[in-house]
């Protein structure tokens, strides 16, 4: 059976749709969301309206999470020093906007899913706010996976989708232990363990304009990164004349390639 | 040569902490002093050894101290840390062990307790009580390879010194390989990564404890008050 993984909506009604509409054209009902319902996009209110009335179970996003909490974040939850300035703009705006019965909905969101021995979060097993790139070093990454006790691991977050399968890995390992002048190499094998990230429905970052997301075969196995076109004209205009920043109406029309990547991409967050 | 000495889980003990230094004091080159926390404790009342550490005696090595989880369960119930309380300790041992832990410390060491460090980074080592993910962190040598070398990349140094779990031990990650395979919408990527060559290293607690030498990567596992319980680990 295939399921689809969706994330990052990001406030963008016209991509939420048609993201929903290309999931719906292949007969696909079981969808899982990854969070960052809002925040950049000029529709919170409405992407959240459809995600509840479409009863898709969700995780809270670092957006989601913000937007409850306030900006108390670690400052890994903004790639950039930029970025941050104008999420803050973006923050406010949203937390204006939105009714209080959707925010109670965002902040009733659990930080993970788990269905067998797939997991679903926002960021990483440990924050909706670390951010797992694909370059991440392999055996942090493979870390993630194994101590969540999960097989695959679906996260978004970076905004750029990605299917990473860990493979075929081994650590030697000598033990010395304080009452023994002896000691033995001892050889571990690794499990095989994947991360998927499902990209971005709603503010695309991987260079092109359309939105992303996954679809899982899980009899197959097989993992298909989906990119779907909408109205990005329509979504850029509601944000100017949402009054947002302009620069997040820009972005949504180039997919914004590397500028929006973390400063400091080894950072972990301690929050 | 440089040569440290590493101490943890006093727990308010004096005795113990003079009988160390007694010692510290017959074993050439030792240069520093370092206290992983766990200063106090449940057992005893630490108000002495708290006053020694600040205001050391003539002849005693100079203590540089961090703070552990006995440190911390008594920061967060006495309101140091932010809306936290004590509820580690609550959960593990119950309400009077919380009192107990309370009557053990005068408030007077309070702001010193507060000001005490997390870690210290020292060279490539990394000298913590828990680990790099939280003070309560309990690596032994049993703990799964990955999850060590995750705290050992957290802080990006090749030795982490480690006091929670009282163990003495010394774990060499000798190296291994991974194969990563990425997909994304440019095409697909095969990556090798070669596993770091880097060491957890248990100082033990209380009584027991450890020389490092920096310089030659040595480290000599003590018990306070008896023979060295071992020699010679260095795998340079
Ligand atoms: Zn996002
Ligand atoms: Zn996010």
């Amino acid at each position: 059976m295939a399921h689809a993984v969706i994330s990052c909506l990001h406030a963008n009604l016209a991509a939420v749709e048609a993201v929903l509409d290309d999931i719906d054209q292949q007969g696909i009902e079981t969808i899982t969301c990854l969070g960052d319902l809002v925040g950049y996009g000029p529709q919170p209110n409405e992407v959240v309206e459809l995600v509840r009335q479409r009863a898709i179970p969700t995780c809270q996003g670092c957006w989601d999470e913000d937007i409850i909490d306030g900006l108390n974040a670690c400052e890994c939850s903004y790639p950039s020093q930029l970025a941050e300035r104008r999420g803050h703009l973006a923050h406010q705006w949203t937390e204006a906007k939105m009714t209080e019965d959707n925010k109670a909905f965002l902040a009733s969101l659990p930080t993970s899913l788990r269905r067998d021995k797939l997991l679903f979060v926002h960021g990483s097993p440990n924050s909706q706010h670390e951010y797992l790139l694909p370059d991440m070093n392999a055996f942090a990454a493979l870390e993630r996976v194994e101590t969540a006790g999960a097989e695959t691991l679906f996260c978004g977050h970076t905004h750029q989708p990605y299917v990473r399968e860990l493979r075929g890995g081994s650590i030697r390992v000598r033990v010395q232990h304080h009452d023994s002048s002896s000691s033995e190499e001892q050889e571990m094998t690794l499990p095989m363990r994947r991360i998927v990230n499902a990209g971005s429905v709603g503010e695309p970052r991987h260079g092109n304009t359309q939105a992303t997301y996954v679809i899982h075969d899980e009899a197959t196995g097989d993992l298909t990164i989906r990119e779907v076109n909408y109205d990005v004209a329509k979504t850029c205009q509601a944000i100017i004349d949402a009054g947002l920043p302009e620069v997040f109406a820009w972005r949504l029309s180039h997919g914004f390639e590397y500028a929006e990547r973390a400063d400091d991409a080894s950072h972990v967050c301690e929050r | 040569m440089e040569r440290w000495a590493l101490v943890s889980g006093l727990g308010g003990d004096l005795e113990v902490y003079e009988q160390i230094q007694r010692e510290l004091k017959k074993s050439r080159g030792l240069e520093r002093l370092f206290v992983l926390g766990d200063l106090i404790g449940p057992r005893h009342n630490s108000d002495a050894l708290l006053k020694r550490l600040q205001e050391p005696e003539r002849g005693d090595l100079q203590p540089e101290c961090i703070y552990g989880w006995w440190e911390e369960q008594l920061l967060a119930e006495r309101g140091y840390r932010g809306e936290r309380t004590a509820e580690a300790l609550r959960i593990n041992h119950g309400n009077d062990a919380v009192e107990g832990l309370l009557t053990s410390v005068d408030s007077g060491h309070m702001t010193w307790l507060a000001s005490l460090q997390f870690g210290f980074i020292e060279l490539d080592c990394a000298l913590l009580h828990g680990s790099s993910a939280d003070v309560g962190d309990e690596l032994k040598p049993t703990s799964s390879p990955l999850i060590l070398l995750d705290r050992l990349t957290r802080l990006d140094v090749n030795r982490l010194f480690t006091a929670r779990s009282a163990q003495q031990f010394r774990l060499d990650l000798n190296g291994g390989a991974i194969d990563s395979h990425i997909k994304d919408l440019n095409g697909e990527q095969n990556q090798q990564q070669a596993a770091p060559k880097r060491s957890v290293i248990g100082i033990g607690s209380g009584e027991l404890f450890s020389l490092y030498a920096p310089g030659s990567d040595h480290i000599e596992f003590l018990k306070a008050g008896g023979k060295p319980v071992s020699r010679g680990l260095g795998f340079g």
